[in-house]
């Protein structure tokens, strides 16, 4: 029975794939230029993201079925600020880009880590990993302090965003309803099952709770990006404020990997003060549109604005100072 | 994400994920599409279990808001099956600004300067808007005329009847961050013979800029201008 469901979904597959086989060859839609642009780019977004929260749910599935819960904890230190200090540095071991870290900060906070330890992961780990710091260095080495204005602040804003959010008296309150749920309901269940089929449970689970997630983000971020012309916010380049609130914005609507965000904006670099590129590199793997529809699996709206509003104006400071002193 | 991956599979085998990311990550995406597709499988043909037994139903609104969600989602998903795989059109290249991030890049400007004919006539449009950018010196230009330079027609926003950009999109990790570039080719009327996003070769000399309507100092004038079909990877990596 079960060989059948297997060779039932592989044909269902193998059939999309020909449809979509059949279409590419005699299909031709003569879709609008902005239109077809809206679903290149935000399919470009979904294509990119994939694999990583395909990896961020395997690492996910790894801590909660197969990492003994007393590893993971018995190397942090009991002190609340050490123990967050040692999380920020999780990436260094995971280098999972930001889409990818939701799974894996889901899968931390239903292993027992607190709410706030998860958003000190979620915030530094994009940054504070090998790939995103090779590229960063590859891109701008150590120009007017762009990589190190980045990894410390990073740093600072997933520490100070942790300590912020452990001051709360009702850290659950900060979960979407159904994540919380989900979490009271883990303590009872799993444990009666193979860990083969307990990963496959939380493979089916995160996917279908993530991907729709994406898609709308996507959309989104695609449809975004077809509306707001570039040049309204290029035009801000020279101003030492305003350069560094176009670029918050466009990392916002750009959405790109924050391990090879330093290539992106590298060519703005000739026009753009580096505070405004520093802002850029450490909101935008915090903060943007698709970041936020993943999120929000996690964690309800008013935590995610909270959340936005701390790091918009730590971000800013950070870019603010940059300026002042490049 | 097993339909995603699957097209994704697709995508890599027909060679048109280049359409949507830099060809430095196919490996990893194809590897990632593959375990999903069969964690999927190996999750359809096992015993299904309901972790979600128990939890309590979401209120009204946010079933609805959730179950929007899913159709938009499974919508998109199937746009991804039946409409055909497309690179970024004119509407990019004009709403991003041609030419806004072309590199200032003094080392290209000055192997530029003493390259024989024939690295020359290698030149794409990343090498040719990065000399433009920095020099308008026709003296430079002398002897260095632009060969097979491929690219599609984007209108020019000064003179749109007597010049068009050959324009590539610079991408370095998806067709998210493509920045359009793009070399000013004079030729009136242009329109008629070579509409925008249509694929043209050209070759030709660079000289000062006959129009009067355009602040470009130095303009691409054609030789010879063909049509061409669309390249495999139309973005320039």
């Amino acid at each position: 029975m079960h060989v059948a469901w297997a060779v039932g979904a592989t044909v269902v597959l193998a059939g999309l794939v020909a449809v979509r086989a059949f279409t590419a060859e005699q299909l031709d839609p003569s879709i609008p230029n902005p239109i077809q642009d809206l679903l290149t780019l935000s399919t470009s977004v979904i294509i990119e993201s994939l694999p990583f929260i395909m990896l961020g749910i395997a690492l996910s599935v790894l801590v909660q079925v197969w990492i003994p819960e007393s590893w993971l904890l018995r190397i942090l230190p009991r002190n609340p600020w050490g123990r967050r200090a040692v999380i920020s540095l999780f990436g260094m071991f995971l280098p999972v880009c930001e889409c990818g870290n939701v799974p894996l900060a889901r899968g931390l906070v239903r292993r027992g880590f607190t709410v706030s330890e998860s958003m000190t992961f979620l915030i530094a780990a994009p940054i504070l990993n090998p790939v995103t710091i090779i590229t960063t260095h590859q891109a701008f080495g150590f120009d007017d302090g762009i990589l190190v204005a980045r990894l410390l602040g990073g740093f600072a804003i997933a520490n100070i965003l942790g300590w912020l959010f452990s001051k709360h008296p009702e850290p659950m309150s900060l979960l979407s309803g159904r994540f919380a749920e989900e979490c009271r309901i883990d303590d009872g269940h799993g444990h009666g099952r193979d860990r083969r089929q307990q990963t496959l449970d939380l493979f089916v689970r995160e996917s279908s709770i993530l991907m729709p997630a994406l898609v709308i983000g996507s959309l989104i971020a695609g449809a975004i990006q077809v509306i707001v012309p570039r040049d309204v916010l290029v035009a801000l380049g020279s101003d030492p404020l305003f350069s560094v609130l176009a670029m918050m914005i466009l990392a916002f609507i750009i959405s790109v990997c924050s391990n090879v965000d330093a290539f992106f904006i590298l060519p703005f670099a000739s026009t753009f003060l580096p505070g405004s590129i520093v802002a850029f590199l450490v909101f935008g793997p915090i903060v943007d549109i698709k970041m936020l529809a993943l999120m929000r699996t996690t964690y309800s709206t008013r935590t995610l604005v909270q959340l936005t509003t701390v790091v918009a104006l730590l971000s800013l400071a950070l870019g603010l100072v940059v300026n002042y002193l490049a | 994400m097993s339909v995603m991956a699957a097209i994704t599979l697709w995508l890599a085998v027909s060679g048109q994920l280049v359409l949507y990311i830099h060809p430095r990550y196919v490996v990893f995406t194809v590897i990632m599409a593959i375990m999903a597709v069969i964690a999927a499988i190996a999750a359809v043909s096992s015993p299904r279990h309901h972790d979600d037994e128990g939890l309590p139903l979401p209120p009204r609104r946010s079933r609805a808001v959730g179950i929007a969600a899913a159709g938009l989602a499974g919508a998109f998903a199937l746009g991804m099956v039946v409409i055909p795989p497309a690179t970024l059109s004119t509407a990019t290249a004009q709403q991003r600004e041609i030419n806004a991030t072309a590199s200032d890049d003094a080392e290209t400007l000055a192997e530029a300067s003493v390259a024989d004919s024939a690295t020359v006539a290698t030149f794409t449009v990343r090498e040719w808007s990065t000399v433009l950018r920095q020099t308008s010196d026709l003296a430079f230009f002398d002897g260095k005329p632009a060969t097979d330079l491929l690219g599609f027609v984007t209108a020019d926003a000064e003179d749109p009847d007597s010049i068009f950009y050959i324009s590539r999109f610079a991408v370095t990790c998806c067709a998210v961050d493509a920045q359009p570039l793009g070399v000013p080719v004079y030729l009136p009327g242009w329109a008629e013979l070579y509409p925008p996003d249509t694929w043209v070769q050209v070759s030709g000399p660079f000289d000062s800029n006959p129009s009067r309507s355009s602040t470009k100092p130095v303009v691409l004038i054609p030789d010879r201008v063909e049509a061409v079909d669309q390249p495999r990877e139309p973005y320039l990596f």
